[in-house]
């Protein structure tokens, strides 16, 4: 039988919608106990939870961040109720577990400092391509506050209200913070 | 270069400035080369940072996490058993280990009340518990209709030995997963049967998983 284009689309939207539903269903499996079907979800998002963490914290914390957020998934998964997509759900686990470790990070690193200065450093490097940072790690040069403000706005799409909830803050110190982020950022992008 | 609306360009950008004032940076804008250049680089910023992609770890997390959560990892399964099958074999090892388990339960059931293995006689198995959840869950009939529905839609791709045998083996499936519900609705508290049924469920759904992607890698 011969496929047309209309049932091509229609069978591989029924596939994607197969994936999602297996998917569910992992997540029943995993709840009850079965490491296989978690190992399977693992594998789907480890790639986002992982660069989150990295964005989040620097690369130094993410493989430790990851697997806290896992290990905390798995205890946590009889919780998940499907309102949302499991992704969803896993990707607000991952920003919790990764804020709740933001003060002993910061605190290590000597990073909180959130002043214009700073950003101006990040700004201000030199444009040659021996010292032209990537614009991944720019970003991780940010100051705490900058930086997990803009990847929660510009890179995972949280709104301002959302973020100052998150972080403690007002929604004008997200903005601000998101602006100067932005303004630093303007001479990595090559 | 910074004027008073240099530190706006983001709200505007994203929408948030108030109608009065957005009117009003607008004329700024028009007027002002180097506010026009911060914003377009600005929105430039934004572009590329939802268009970052997402890197896995250099290094595997699972076998760490498997540890910390008390599973085994599929790899360290793998690695002990490099055999690959395809979906007739998948099928016919599903259906001889639900010949074998549904023999163990019919069995088990023939012995006297009294000497079945109960909930406090049997060890649970790590793995596979709280069997209700798959029973009762609407997300697990979801998933199954859903591979059905792909799997029929997808059927006229696979060639027909490997339809005939699919269907065969999810009907004795089906019948391993009756006969076992049977079982449970007399005697609730048995551990085992509660794992023979939520295996059964289990490899249900994974057989249909594999066939419904086998349909859908052919079209």
């Amino acid at each position: 039988m011969e496929l047309t284009t209309p049932r091509v689309a229609t069978l591989r939207r029924d596939l994607d919608q197969a994936t999602r539903d297996a998917e569910t269903a992992d997540v029943a499996l995993a709840a009850s106990g079965d490491g296989r079907a978690f190992e399977r979800l693992y594998r789907s998002h480890v790639a986002r939870i992982h660069s989150l963490a990295q964005r989040m914290t620097g690369e130094d914390h993410a493989d430790d961040l990851t697997q806290d957020v896992f290990v905390r998934a798995w205890s946590k998964l009889s919780t998940f109720r499907g309102e949302a997509a499991f992704g969803t759900w896993l990707h607000r686990l991952a920003v919790n577990v990764i804020l709740a470790r933001r003060t002993t990070l910061g605190t290590e690193r000597g990073r909180y400092d959130d002043s214009e200065n700073v950003l101006d450093g990040v700004a201000s490097r030199p444009h040659t391509a021996e010292l032209s940072l990537d614009f991944e790690a720019a970003i991780e040069r940010l100051p705490d506050g900058a930086r997990q403000v803009f990847v929660l706005h510009d890179i995972e799409g949280y709104r301002h209200e959302e973020i100052a909830d998150l972080l403690g803050i007002v929604p004008g110190t997200s903005k601000s913070q998101l602006h100067h982020a932005r303004m630093a950022l303007r001479r990595h992008l090559e | 270069m910074s004027d008073t609306w240099t530190n706006r360009l983001s709200e505007y950008l994203d929408g948030e400035l108030p109608e009065s004032e957005r009117a009003t940076l607008e004329a700024h804008l028009r007027a002002c080369a180097d506010c026009r250049a911060t914003l377009e680089q600005l929105r430039r910023v934004v572009a590329r940072a939802q268009a970052l992609d997402d890197t896995p770890p250099t290094t595997d997390l699972w076998p760490a996490i498997a540890r910390h959560v008390g599973v085994v990892s599929l790899d360290a399964r793998r690695a002990r058993r490099r055999l690959s099958f395809t979906v007739p074999q998948l099928a016919a090892a599903a259906v001889a280990l639900t010949l074998l388990s549904a023999g163990s339960a019919w069995l088990l059931l023939r012995r006297p009340a009294g000497a079945r293995p109960s909930q406090s006689t049997t060890t649970p198995s790590p793995i596979l518990t709280n069997v209700g959840t798959y029973e009762a869950n609407p997300r697990y009939a979801a998933a199954v209709a859903s591979l059905e529905r792909v799997l029929a839609q997808g059927r006229s791709r696979l060639d027909t030995a490997t339809v005939r045998v699919i269907e065969k083996n999810l009907g004795i499936i089906d019948r391993a997963i009756r006969d076992a519900q049977s079982a449970l609705a007399a005697d609730p508290a048995n551990s085992y049967l509660n794992l023979h049924l939520a295996q059964e469920m289990r490899r249900k759904l994974e057989l249909l998983r594999q066939a419904a992607a086998l349909a859908g890698a052919r079209t």
